[in-house]
């Protein structure tokens, strides 16, 4: 805030009336991937430069302290273990109530297998390996399996898609569908059932239980563009039903569909966006976990519907002001429990932890 | 081995206070003399017993240098000096010689007026200590003596902090106090030259995180301001008259220009005065970036902050006081404080640590209730929010630093070891250098190589290249045969012959001797031809020559045959060989042959 205005200087001030809180950090690397380990921690991972560091990091207790907020000046994270990988990451999974953790990178042909680590020490150390089919550029996409037994549900493209068990390296399950399209995501919906979105918006449904997949295509498909997709589902995760997928292309095309009617899907809107065929790879769509019926894109510029919310932070910092181009958002992620606060993180290393104010319900 | 011996002092896990002993070259120093604000008792101060079991300091120790006013670098410091026993030089800046005393003497009327503690330095031993102290100017080499030179830079953190270059001979090491590494508004990030010290010592507090930005914590004080003045509330910021305040006041002043705010901004008097020598001091001390940004606006001559009058702190409506001291723990912060504790509307932020037993740390610990003079109990009702303002490095920093200084070593102090095992990993493998994190009390060995540069004289040189061989490596060391002068403060390599022309010394050969005798008939010329023509035959390598005067050389070997006149047919052989010859295989082959 100098005496000058800037215009980044306006938007900090303005600041003060669209967030409630707001935390601006600076990571030494850019990461593409937050995923939470627990309730108070994330685990990050760089994706430049060959070597690249995995840190798993504790959210600022501030955030935390409820009432006692003023009272508590911990505002940094704090890196509580790290480790190292010999390729950038593009992808990184938690295994739910193990402190195991899954990555895939964008060199080698394997998936490598992560302990985090406890108390006694905080170097985070490389168990093992799944060995791949094929190595791919975008790095191979994964999902936890929602098993007792950990598991990874990996491909990059359709046919290659299998479970595979952590600890012991078996498949227990491989998609036999011939298609050699690209997976743009994949992630279970409970136990057995999971789905699988391919780079051109077509869906696959499969169950464990159940060798053969069902695929749903667009109904009508451009080509040249690419798919990101997110899935809501019901706190209650036994049956499938209330989940809920959102689809959005490269060109702003959102689809929102039921589980139980993948073929035609519920609600379509157009999103305008900057159409940049370059900056495809950090399309993000999210559900909100608590909120309801809210949900989060980022990697692509939205000048219309007008959103609830836009975070401009990212270009506001004043590493973005002395860089040639504005840095991208490269993922984003939703706090489990705040319904209001969001972490996102960009490719110029700056990774913000925010909590909007709604001009209706909050005033 | 020559090596550097670092023992930061304290026990085990200990955080709380700063003061590491370094011995360097035979020499010893204490880095930092802090005091642990945790303890009640002497725990609170470092153990000296380590230094000395009894008696003073002084003859331990070459010299003491503190980094900076923050008293858990310095707050041991009077003890350390007056009641345990030292004398010699206590380097720090200019700013730190300014403010020390000041925090020093403030602190001790809180822990001996207010707690009534009885072991703890008094007002005139502050005073002695502060004789003894020999300030330092940024980037300027101090001669502690002959061998040790110490030089300072400039580390951010707090006016007058710095990082010091400690040099004796061709060993250094380089302490970093409090640094940051990210520019701050008014102070600048730290900066040091490729020095390449052996040793690199650094804190590792704030290692392991990652720092939420200034502007964060800058919106976070505006947005709570901001929000108890529209709701009509009061604002006090309690400072302390040399640190902060001046850069909250234009932060405050800047956004109230913006947002065209009206209610009132006070400033108390009892800061005015200071904040002028605070701003004196400061102007010196800062980079000339920094300097022309202060010296647009003067200090206080702000259109939205005034001079504050104890009446206004009754009057109605909101406003935001900035009032003395820091911690609240007497004069007008806490009689203000009073007054508007009662009123849940107003609001307190406490910039800074408070030392235990002031109302400042108190209310940071959430207590509601406090007890006054006169058993009065005064209700803790208005908000409370406590702001750290200081700049630390962090895990990023401390790497920056690394790439800045180069050093062949790290130490990390302060840390647990099983908590920072990946910042040693990281360290180790990106500059490939050994990373120490000692726990307190223990002692650090770093092993140094220092390289003597020594001067070599362009004829030695040039022999040396004409035996041919391998040319010079580091990684491949080749003997060479010279002679080393040691004159004035010059090391020169040079040939011997060179040498005893400088020295006006004739070369002295020596030369050993032998007599061999045999029986043999013939004349003296002839058992020599013999001798002659054996040799010339079984030692075929070697230049064997005949000379006429009666001789036999071979190589540097010389053989002459004499007898007596009354033993003609005893044959005397005298050997002679350089001493240069001496050990070489092919002498001892011709004597096992002779």
């Amino acid at each position: 805030m100098d005496i000058s205005s800037d215009e980044s200087d306006d938007w900090f001030i303005e600041s003060l009336n669209t967030y409630k809180d707001l935390h601006v950090f600076q990571l030494e690397h850019p990461t593409k991937v937050i995923e939470w380990t627990g309730d108070k921690n994330i685990c990050v991972a760089g994706y430049t430069g060959s070597r690249s560091e995995i840190l798993e990091l504790l959210l600022p207790l501030k955030l935390y302290a409820g009432e006692n907020q003023g009272l508590c000046a911990e505002r940094d994270f704090k890196v509580q273990h790290g480790g190292f990988s010999e390729e950038p990451i593009e992808s990184l999974i938690h295994i739910s109530g193990t402190r195991c953790v899954v990555t895939s990178g964008s060199s080698s042909s394997t998936l490598q297998i992560w302990d985090i680590g406890g108390d006694d020490s905080d170097v985070i150390k490389r168990t093992g390996v799944i060995n791949l089919k094929s190595t791919s550029v975008k790095g191979c996409k994964i999902a936890p399996g929602l098993t007792d037994e950990p598991a990874v549900l990996h491909g990059s493209c359709i046919s290659e898609v299998q479970l595979t068990e952590i600890a012991t390296g078996r498949v227990l399950y491989t998609v036999a569908k011939e298609s050699s399209d690209s997976v743009s995501g994949l992630q279970f919906v409970n136990a057995c059932v999971f789905l699988i979105c391919a780079s051109d918006g077509t869906l696959f449904m499969g169950d464990t239980r159940d060798p053969s997949t069902c695929h749903y295509p667009l109904e009508d498909s451009k080509s040249g563009l690419h798919w990101a997709f997110g899935l809501r589902s019901d706190s209650s995760q036994s049956e499938p039903s209330g989940c809920t997928v959102a689809r959005l292309s490269s060109s702003g095309h959102m689809l929102l569909s039921d589980l139980r009617n993948l073929q035609s899907p519920f609600c379509q809107t157009q999103l305008n966006v900057q159409h940049d065929a370059s900056k495809n790879d950090f399309l993000n769509v999210s559900w909100a976990p608590v909120l309801d019926r809210c949900l989060s894109v980022s990697g692509k510029k939205c000048s219309s519907p007008q959103p609830v919310f836009s975070h401009r932070g990212h270009e506001m910092s004043d590493e973005a002001k002395y860089s040639g181009s504005p840095p991208v958002v490269t993922t984003h992620s939703w706090h489990q429990s705040r319904p209001k606060t969001i972490l996102s993180v960009a490719t110029d290393g700056s990774l913000h932890v925010w909590d909007w104010v709604d001009k209706i319900t909050d005033r | 081995m020559p090596d550097i011996k670092v023992t930061p002092l304290g026990a085990g896990q200990d955080v709380g206070r700063s003061c590491i002993l370094v011995s360097i070259g035979g020499k010893n120093i204490m880095l930092d003399c802090g005091m642990h604000m945790g303890y009640n008792d002497d725990r609170r101060f470092p153990d000296f017993s380590y230094i000395t079991q009894n008696g003073r300091l002084t003859e331990f120790l070459d010299c003491v240098i503190i980094s900076h006013f923050h008293l858990d670098h310095c707050g041991a410091l009077p003890y350390m000096s007056e009641m345990v026993g030292y004398d010699g030089p206590i380097y720090m800046t200019h700013p730190t010689k300014a403010i020390c005393p000041i925090l020093l003497e403030d602190f001790r009327k809180i822990t001996v007026d207010k707690k009534g503690e009885t072991n703890f330095f008094t007002s005139q031993m502050i005073k002695d200590c502060m004789k003894k102290v020999v300030p330092l100017n940024l980037h300027q080499t101090v001669q502690v003596d002959e061998e040790l030179e110490i030089k300072a830079y400039y580390a951010g953190h707090v006016l007058g902090a710095a990082m010091v270059q400690i040099k004796v001979g061709s060993e250094s090491v380089v302490y970093t106090g409090d640094y940051n590494m990210t520019p701050d508004r008014h102070l600048g990030a730290a900066w040091i030259d490729k020095c390449r010290p052996d040793l690199l010592i650094s804190e590792s507090t704030y290692a392991t995180t990652i720092r939420d930005s200034k502007r964060c914590r800058e919106r976070d004080f505006l947005k709570k301001v901001h929000e108890t003045v529209e709701r009509g509330g009061k604002v006090l910021i309690p400072v302390f008259a040399l640190g902060r305040a001046q850069e909250l006041c234009i932060l405050l002043e800047t956004f109230w220009e913006r947002m065209n705010l009206k209610a009132p901004i006070y400033f108390s008097t009892g800061l005015t005065e200071k904040a002028n020598h605070y701003y004196k001091l400061f102007i010196t001390w800062t980079n000339q970036k920094i300097r022309k940004t202060f010296v647009q606006r003067n200090m206080f001559e702000f259109k939205h902050i005034k001079a504050f009058d104890r009446s206004y702190a009754d009057n109605p409506g909101p406003m935001v006081v900035f009032a003395t001291p820091g911690m609240l723990h007497a004069g007008q912060s806490l009689l203000i404080f009073k007054k508007w504790a009662g009123n849940e509307k107003n609001m307190v932020i406490m910039p800074g640590y408070c030392v235990q037993g002031t109302v400042g740390h108190k209310i940071l610990n959430g207590q509601k209730k406090l007890e006054m003079e006169g058993r009065a109990t005064l209700d803790v009702k208005l908000q409370v929010e406590y702001m750290s303002f200081s700049a630390h490095a962090d895990a990023k920093g401390i790497m920056q630093l690394i790439r800045m200084a180069e050093p062949r070593n790290m130490l990390l102090v302060h840390g647990e070891a099983k908590k920072m095992e990946f910042l040693k990993d990281k360290i180790e493998q990106e500059f490939s250098i050994s990373c120490y994190m000692p726990a307190n009390g223990e002692t650090t060995s770093i092993v140094t190589n220092p390289s003597v540069p020594v001067d070599i004289s362009l004829n030695l040189l040039k022999r040396e290249m004409a035996l041919g061989g391998p040319l010079p490596d580091a990684k491949r060391p080749r003997t060479m045969h010279g002679t080393l002068i040691m004159k004035d403060n010059s090391l020169r390599l040079v040939s011997p012959e060179q040498a005893l022309k400088e020295l006006g010394l004739s070369e002295h050969q020596l030369r050993f001797t032998c007599r061999v005798q045999l029986h043999d008939p013939h004349s003296d010329n002839d058992t020599l031809g013999r001798i002659y023509t054996h040799l010339k035959s079984v030692l075929k390598t070697y230049s064997i020559q005949h000379v006429p005067d009666g001789t036999v050389i071979v190589e540097s070997i010389v053989i002459k045959v004499t007898s007596s006149a009354e033993e003609p047919n005893l044959k005397v052989i005298l050997l002679s060989w350089s001493y240069q010859t001496a050990d070489s295989t092919a002498t001892k082959k011709k004597k096992i042959q002779l």
